[in-house]
Formats: C-alpha cells, sequence, structure tokens
C-alpha cells in the first residue's frame, strides 16, 4: 500500500522529472521537492499560522501564568478558554506536521533508491518503476555526478552539509517565534541549534543527493515564510479576556487599538 | 506550566528527523557476500570474516581473521579463487573516526589457506567492491562503485591500468584470451585490453547492466535494465540478437549446448535458442529475481532464487517447478557443485545452505541450526 499510494508516485515522478530535465539529477530532485512541497502547502501554511498566532498570544499567557501561579488547575483552564476563544488548537501545529511526514519520508526514499546507492535498494527499485510508461527504466540509475560530488555519497568537502545547517538554521529561526517564557525561550534556543546540527549529521554521513533535498526544503520555508500574508489578529473577544484583569473598569473600551498593532501586515 | 504549542512541532521535527535517518537506507551499503567453490571447500565473504567451510559437511575450516575485528578488516563483500595459492577479498572498510569518518573499498589477497596476506599492502578505492573480479595473465580485473575498472598485479597489488566509465561498475568481469568484458551501470558493456585498458569496442545497451556476460558458442550473452537480453559477438560487439522480457535483466544467464536460460526480475524465467533467440518455453516463481538462472552439471535442473529467501529447481525441459525450498533472508549468492546448490543468505540466522539439486532437501547450514 505504501509502494502504492506513496513511493511508486514519488520514484517515477522523479524519473519523469529527470527525463525532461535534461538528464539532471540536481534539478529533478528540485523540482519534486518543490511539487511535494507545493502538495503540503496548506498544511504547512496552517502550521505556520498557528505559530503565529501562538506567538500573539504570548503576552496573554503570560499574564494569566502570573495571575494564576498558585493555581495551575485554574491556570489550565484559562489557557484551554483562550485558546478557544481565540479559535487555536494548541496541538494545530503539530497535526499539519504529523500529516506531512509520510510524503516527506517517501520523497527521502525516493531520492535514495533511484540514486542507487546500493544494490540493494537498486532491485527494490524495479519493482517500483512503472512498466507502463515507456522508456522509463533506460534512465536507471539517475546520473549521479554533479559539480565535485557524487550523489550518491556525501559531500566530501563538506559544502552541502554546511548549506544544510546555515539553512536549516535559518529556516527553524523563522518558524520558530521568540518566546516571553525563560523556559520555553531555552528549549527554543536549544532546538535552534540542535535541529540544523541533526539535519548537518544527516548530511555528512548520508547521499549529497538528500543534502540538496534538505537546502531547496529549507529554502522553499524561507521563501514561503517572507511571501505569505501575516494572518490577521486574534478576535475581539480574546483580547478582552487578556484585558480583563488589568483594566476592570474599562470593559466597554473597543480592543481595536490594541489588534492593529498586533496585526503585522 | 505553561508549554508554548511551537514547541511541539519543533520536537516533532527533531523526531521526524531521526526516524528518517533510522529508516532510510545510507551510503554505507549493504550488499550481497559471494560464495565460490573449489576442490571441496566453499570461500565465503561472511559479514566480518572470509571463511572458508567444508562443502561436504557445512563444517568451518578457517575464518580471516580469526577473530572478527570491524576495527582492522571488513565487512567483506566479495571473495575470488585467483589460482592454487591466492584468493582475493575485497570488503568495505572505515578510515578515519568520528563525523569525519569515510569508507573505501578494500581489496586483499589472502594465501588459500586463510593464514596469510600476500601483498604488501591492501588495494584501496573510494568505492565499494560489489561483485568479484576475475584474473587473466598476471593482471586481476575488479569493477569498483567509483565508476572505474581496476587491473593490477597480481604479484603485488600494484596498480596497472584504471578504466572510468560513467556509472557504478557493479558487474563481476569475464575475462577471455586477451580481453576483459564488463558491464557499467552506464548502460555499456566495455570490451578491454587485459594488459593495457584500453577500449576494444563499448556496446550502448538501451538500460544499464548488472552482472557478467555468459560466454557460450562463441557469443555474449548479457542481460540490460531495459528489459531486453542481448546477444553480442564478442570480437566486435555487434549486437546478434535481443529478446525482450517483462522487466529488468539483472543477472548473468546461465547457458548449455544450444539452449540460454534467463530470468527478469519479475520472476519470469525464459528457455531461448541460443543461436536465434526464439523462446522455447516460459515459467515464473514468485517473487522478485535477481540472480542470474543456475544449471546444474547434467543440465537437467535450472535453479531460480528469489529475493524473498525461496529457491526454485526447474525441470529444464519444460520449465515445470518441481520444487521450492522457502528459507529466511535474502538469497545472496548461489553455486551448484555436484549433485549440491550452495546459497547465501543475508540477514538471516543461517547464512550458508546447502541442498539437494534433484529435489532441494537441505543438507547442512551454516551456523548449524539449533535443536
Amino acid at each position: 500500500m505504501w509502494n502504492l499510494l506513496i513511493l511508486n508516485p514519488m520514484v517515477n515522478l522523479l524519473l519523469l522529472f529527470y527525463r525532461f530535465l535534461g538528464h539532471q539529477t540536481v534539478l529533478a530532485i528540485t523540482a519534486l521537492t518543490l511539487v511535494v512541497r507545493l502538495a503540503v502547502l496548506p498544511l504547512t501554511l496552517k502550521q505556520q499560522q498557528s505559530a503565529r498566532r501562538m506567538q500573539e498570544l504570548q503576552p496573554e499567557l503570560v499574564k494569566l501564568q502570573k495571575k494564576y501561579a498558585d493555581d495551575r488547575e485554574k491556570l489550565a483552564q484559562e489557557q484551554m478558554k483562550l485558546y478557544r476563544e481565540a479559535g487555536i488548537n494548541p496541538l494545530g501545529g503539530c497535526l499539519p506536521l504529523l500529516i506531512q511526514l509520510p510524503l516527506l519520508y517517501g520523497l527521502w526514499q525516493a531520492i535514495m533508491r533511484t540514486l542507487a546507492v546500493s544494490p540493494l535498494e537498486l532491485i527494490r527499485l524495479s519493482q517500483n518503476v512503472y512498466s507502463f510508461i515507456p522508456g522509463m527504466a533506460s534512465l536507471i540509475p539517475l546520473q549521479s555526478r554533479f559539480l565535485w560530488m557524487d550523489l550518491g555519497q556525501p559531500d566530501p568537502y563538506y559544502v552541502l552539509p554546511i548549506l544544510v545547517v546555515v539553512t536549516s538554521w535559518l529556516s527553524q529561526k523563522i518558524l520558530t517565534p521568540p518566546s516571553t517564557d525563560p523556559q520555553s525561550a531555552a528549549m527554543n534556543q536549544q532546538m535552534l541549534i540542535m535541529m540544523p546540527l541533526m539535519f548537518g549529521f544527516i548530511s555528512i554521513s548520508y547521499a549529497s543527493g538528500l543534502s540538496i533535498y534538505f537546502i531547496i526544503s529549507n529554502l522553499v520555508t524561507l521563501l514561503q515564510y517572507f511571501v505569505t500574508p501575516r494572518p490577521r489578529a486574534v478576535p475581539a473577544g480574546t483580547a478582552e479576556v487578556a484585558k480583563e484583569p488589568e483594566r476592570p473598569k474599562e470593559p466597554e473600551r473597543s480592543p481595536q487599538p490594541a489588534r492593529r498593532k498586533r496585526g503585522r501586515r | 506550566m505553561n508549554k508554548p504549542s511551537h514547541i511541539y512541532p519543533v520536537a516533532l521535527a527533531l523526531l521526524a528527523v531521526l526516524f528518517l535517518a533510522g529508516c532510510a537506507g545510507g551510503v554505507r551499503a549493504t550488499s550481497w557476500t559471494t560464495l565460490i567453490l573449489h576442490d571441496g571447500t566453499l570461500y565465503v565473504a561472511d559479514l566480518e570474516q572470509v571463511r572458508a567451510l567444508d562443502a561436504e559437511t557445512g563444517q568451518e575450516v578457517w575464518a580471516f581473521p580469526a577473530t572478527p575485528d570491524l576495527r582492522q578488516y571488513g565487512p567483506f563483500y566479495t571473495v575470488t579463487r585467483l589460482n592454487d595459492e591466492l584468493l582475493m577479498v575485497t570488503s568495505y572498510e572505515r578510515t578515519g573516526g568520528g563525523l569525519f569518518a569515510r569508507s573505501q573499498g578494500v581489496l586483499r589477497a589472502l594465501s588459500l589457506n586463510g593464514g596469510r596476506l600476500a601483498w604488501p599492502q591492501p588495494f584501496t578505492a573510494a568505492g565499494e567492491f560489489i561483485a568479484p573480479g576475475a584474473a587473466g595473465d598476471g593482471i586481476f580485473v575488479i569493477g569498483n562503485s567509483d565508476g572505474n575498472v581496476y587491473g593490477l598485479r597480481i604479484e603485488d597489488g600494484t596498480l596497472v591500468w584504471q578504466y572510468p566509465t560513467r556509472g557504478r561498475v557493479w558487474a563481476t568481469p569475464l575475462v577471455l584470451s586477451d580481453t576483459a568484458y564488463i558491464a557499467s551501470l552506464d548502460h555499456h558493456l566495455y570490451a578491454l585490453d587485459l594488459q593495457t585498458g584500453a577500449l576494444r569496442w563499448q556496446f550502448r545497451a538501451g538500460g544499464a547492466m548488472a552482472d557478467c556476460p555468459l560466454f557460450l558458442n562463441d557469443t555474449l550473452y548479457i542481460g540490460a535494465f531495459d528489459h531486453n537480453l542481448y546477444a553480442l559477438r564478442p570480437a566486435d560487439g555487434t549486437e546478434v540478437w535481443r529478446f525482450p522480457g517483462a522487466n529488468w535483466f539483472w543477472g548473468t544467464p546461465a547457458g548449455s549446448g544450444d539452449r540460454l536460460y534467463a530470468a527478469d526480475v519479475n520472476g519470469n524465467v525464459y528457455a531461448l535458442d541460443a543461436a536465434t533467440g526464439q523462446e522455447i518455453w516460459r515459467s515464473q516463481v514468485p517473487g522478485t529475481v535477481r540472480l542470474g538462472p543456475a544449471l546444474s552439471p547434467d543440465g537437467k535442473r535450472l535453479l531460480i532464487a528469489s529475493e524473498n529467501g525461496a529457491l526454485f529447481g526447474l525441470d529444464t525441459a519444460d520449465g515445470f517447478v518441481l520444487w521450492q525450498q522457502s528459507g529466511q533472508g535474502q538469497l545472496g549468492s548461489m553455486v551448484i557443485g555436484g549433485e549440491r546448490v550452495y546459497v547465501t543468505r543475508i540477514n538471516a540466522p543461517q547464512r550458508v545452505q546447502a541442498f539437494y539439486v534433484e529435489n532441494g532437501r537441505p543438507v547442512w547450514s551454516y551456523p548449524p541450526q539449533q535443536q
């Protein structure tokens, strides 16, 4: 089922891109990465919006933390209320990522398999190629020479792993909003270092073709962040909930100014 | 404590990376190991050791190194017998340390009794030596995943010539007289001068070629990933005929007299007229088939090994499947000696096994099965 629905279409799409892009493996990987990223675009946008909204709620969350510092149960209730009124699912960032995982794993597998990194991978590939499309078998294995590299091997000069680390750090940086909570901020900081290093380690250890995929994917994330519009500000009710304790005497005050201030364009 | 929700995606992404890294195959390729039979002894590239087994009983005769030590040797991929004194063994070994460790293919000459390394230095290449080499007239020829074909002096392992191809070379060369024929994944079969490595001719197929050609009746037969089995003239590489299969041809065909046998990766087994390429019969076994068929010495049985671990015995008269022997682990290599067929298995507790060719009955396993 995995092969039928995920891996086979990706392998054959990669081969078709390879055929129509002048037998350039890097271009084929880039095209497939773009297609897969396009396919999961609604999910990643939702993920980014969720992260941004959470960021906008941070001041209110901090206030709640201070107010209910001694009552954890009440704090949790108020937090959930705040999320509900703002129309945010606290796990909204996770689910899109979970749904994307199979596609990303399929993409990874397709790249490894078509590069014929090992004979065992190549023999498995024989069962993934659509024989009803003429000439597909003649494309195998993909041309793995690119500049100084063998795309089926790690980059011997570490140029690609360095690019992977840099682009991973940048995309991670923009995806992780600053936190007002010191503990969260420290955790974010750790993640900001660990994730790029982890990708860098994989790039050092695995085929360069994968590094190409990581780099393109990170660049797409960056591009997506800068070209997509910011989400609208949180609903009025949310601001009122947050401001209620501080402005008990001004319940009728319109939250519009505060909303405009947060809603960046 | 308030846990900001963006921590979850980040942590999940980290998990995803670990998952991907753990599940996908790395560049440190796993390969099938080879075995050869000579004078009643099986020589096997068996994980971290090269092993000699008594073909009659499966008892270990010797192992090199005596104690497995991956810091020094192995894992071993292939074994080739050069002559009555030497074996050539290849392995894929790490050099350097930590994050910057690299792996390289290593070729050593080992005395036939497993006790002595014959060359002062091993020969190394950037990629793995996936398939065994072949020797002739003082030169040992072997292909490498780095895309090169190497010609080495048997005496001391010095490089005499190297021929670059544009794809990985995973095929065993065929040495005939003063020519080495070797296939590359770059879709070419090359005929190289054995002494100098100079190109005599090249034949371009419509797809990659991954195994050794068969020489029979003054003709070369080789299968390609373009679904075709080709018959070529050894003198100039001219195509005599081609036979279209249903999927890739990977393994070396088998043949005897005027009959040729080949299997494609879909498990279709074909018996052809060697002279014309006309189909005589067609049979099928379940599973993916990579290894070329093996023909019994009397020409009555054709053995087919499938990647799912099953071994099939076919009647060469009509392709009828006479017996089937299932087993754990992918079949790596297969060799017939007398009444027995010997196979290696990958990722299986019993890594070498012997069966009767006639009926597929098991004879012994190495390591022996626990009762």
